[in-house]
């Protein structure tokens, strides 16, 4: 399996404190095709770790690499257009335009050109952009939502509006920040069915989550961050019985 | 006298309107405040001069007259202001709010003090006043000039009008919604947000360009006391007053606005002091105005707020 993500050496400090990487950095790969859980207590670094690889950061040291390629310290737009897309922790919302304009935007629509503003040349591959759009606002749970205005949804549906934005991308990596926080139940179940399809459909998919119970079934890999490092790299079984993990992070609860 | 009002109340409300909706543009969609638009009229119009007037003689002090025909003065008026947005634009455009207004009013100033001194540009604060115009006739027969340039100012103003509505109902203006509700969002979903920006600055400095070039043909002056700041915050006041969410309402506001001005012009004076008084009066009221709808905007309150 070929590193289709590959961290080197990632150092990331906020006003003197280490918030990403020890003394030697955090590297860790991502395969391709894998789906690769990345936990770790408050304060770990999981997010900053995200925006280091999405552009919304630059790392003080350290590479990123993407298929091969180096991403470092690249713009978000410019790594979104590689093809990696990634969720927010907060999830982010367009909030004049509705649930289903706040997914069409996802899909890059040739409308969107400014050379297409004044032709209508346009209107078949937006209809085509829309339809897309409203085929990933059902598999999320948000078909009867699509012309509301997204102040009117829960925290758990704009995260779920966030998954589906990011889906219309067709990312070769998409990277998950917490998507089960807020999430009622049963949307967790279809989100947890989503993930299987799209890792099948050849997705890699890095998710940080805390509900370890969702992710550990699903997770082929897991990383375990502590203060910024690495302390554990496994499948879950591993993962679950890595005596330090549990003292790191776990908890009593699962020592016991 | 009733025509004339009404004539001046068409042509500067348009020519205002077409500065206001570039605002509405730039802020309303675009988020981005920009304090130094008159900026934009003031090198319309000096191109346009530039462009038409006879070359240098006897007193004058510029350097360049091209004596050019009144559509070449339009077409550099056009480039004029987009060139000032984009040299301006490309290295403030990465600042936000306040940040971008200051920066904005400061070129514009800047701007300003160098029409005012660089008497080589433009005759520095006396102005060009060789201003070229178009005798407007139809098929031979001479019309009225304060009637055609109020026609020439409201067709202006109408196209822009169209053009924007054009721009911001297409997904252009979607994208543009986006970036102002959230940047970062709007990057990670591969908006090039810096670049979209500039598109904006640009695409609203044209009109204002040419609104620039209307104006001196029609005041057959173009001199540094014509493009002052209070240019700046006469149209933002309209723009206030409108309601900045609208294309329509921003139109509204400025012609309110003007007639409020043209009104209070109109008003006969016994004496020079008592019109001198009623200047400043007018000032003061409109710096009131200002205020008070700041204070209790029909818009809401600035993007920046809601965050």
């Amino acid at each position: 399996m070929t590193a289709l993500l590959e961290a080197r050496g990632l150092i990331k400090r906020f006003g003197g404190l280490r918030a990403v990487g020890g003394e030697e950095g955090l590297s860790f790969a991502v395969g391709a095709g894998e789906l690769v859980g990345l936990i770790g207590p408050n304060g770990a670094g999981k997010s900053t770790t995200f925006n280091l690889i999405s552009g919304a950061l630059a790392p003080d040291a350290g590479q990123v690499l993407f298929r091969g390629e180096d991403i470092t310290g690249a713009r978000p737009e410019s790594v979104a257009g590689r093809g990696i897309a990634r969720t927010y922790q907060t999830p982010r919302a367009f909030e004049s335009l509705s649930v289903l304009d706040n997914v069409v935007l996802g899909a890059d629509s040739a409308g969107e050109r400014l050379r297409h503003a004044f032709s209508s040349g346009w209107r078949a591959e937006e209809e085509r952009a829309r339809a897309y759009a409203v085929e990933q606002l059902a598999r999320v749970g948000l078909s009867d939502r699509l012309h509301q205005r997204v102040s009117d949804l829960s925290g758990g549906e704009l995260r779920m509006l966030e998954v589906a934005r990011q889906l219309v991308r067709d990312p070769k990596l998409l990277l998950l920040d917490e998507p089960t926080a807020g999430v009622d139940p049963a949307l967790q179940e279809a989100l947890a069915g989503i993930l299987v399809e799209l890792r099948r459909g050849g997705m890699t998919l890095l998710v940080v989550e805390h509900n370890l119970r969702f992710l550990l079934r699903l997770a082929d890999t897991v990383l375990v961050l502590t203060d910024g490092e690495l302390l554990a790299r496994g499948s879950p079984a591993e993962i679950q019985s890595d005596a330090r993990v549990v003292r790191a992070y776990l908890g009593d609860e699962h020592a016991a | 006298m009733i025509v004339q009002l009404l004539l001046s109340v068409i042509t500067y409300g348009s020519l205002f309107a077409v500065i206001t909706l570039a605002l509405n543009l730039q802020y309303a969609r675009g988020g981005m405040i920009n304090f130094g638009i008159v900026a934009y009229l003031a090198a319309g119009a000096y191109a346009y001069a530039i462009v038409t007037q006879e070359p240098p003689s006897g007193l004058d002090q510029y350097l360049f007259g091209f004596d050019g025909p009144w559509w070449a003065g339009m077409i550099a008026a056009a480039l004029a202001a987009l060139l000032f947005a984009l040299v301006t634009g490309w290295p403030t455009l990465r600042l936000r709010g306040e940040y971008l207004a200051l920066t904005t009013f400061a070129f514009a100033e800047v701007f300003h003090s160098l029409l005012l001194n660089e008497r080589r540009i433009g005759n520095g604060s006396v102005g060009l006043s060789n201003v070229e115009r178009p005798v407007p006739e139809v098929a031979g027969i001479a019309i009225d000039e304060s009637g055609f340039f109020a026609v020439a100012a409201l067709a202006l103003m109408l196209v822009t009008l169209l053009v924007f509505h054009r721009l911001l109902a297409s997904p252009y203006g979607r994208v543009l919604d986006a970036i102002r509700d959230d940047e970062l969002a709007a990057s990670t979903v591969g908006k090039r947000v810096g670049r979209l920006r500039l598109q904006v600055f640009l695409i609203s400095a044209v009109p204002v360009g040419l609104a620039g070039a209307l104006y001196a043909m029609i005041t057959t002056l173009a001199s540094p006391s014509l493009f002052t700041a209070e240019v700046t915050f006469f149209v933002w006041i309209a723009l206030i007053l409108g309601g900045e969410r609208t294309i329509l309402g921003a139109v509204l506001g400025t012609f309110g606005l003007v007639l409020f001005e043209e009104l209070s012009r109109a008003v006969p004076f016994e004496s020079v002091r008592a019109a001198q008084v009623a200047a400043s009066v007018q000032h003061v009221l409109t710096g009131l105005l200002f205020i008070a709808l700041l204070r209790w905007r029909p818009g809401g309150g600035p993007k920046g707020d809601r965050s």
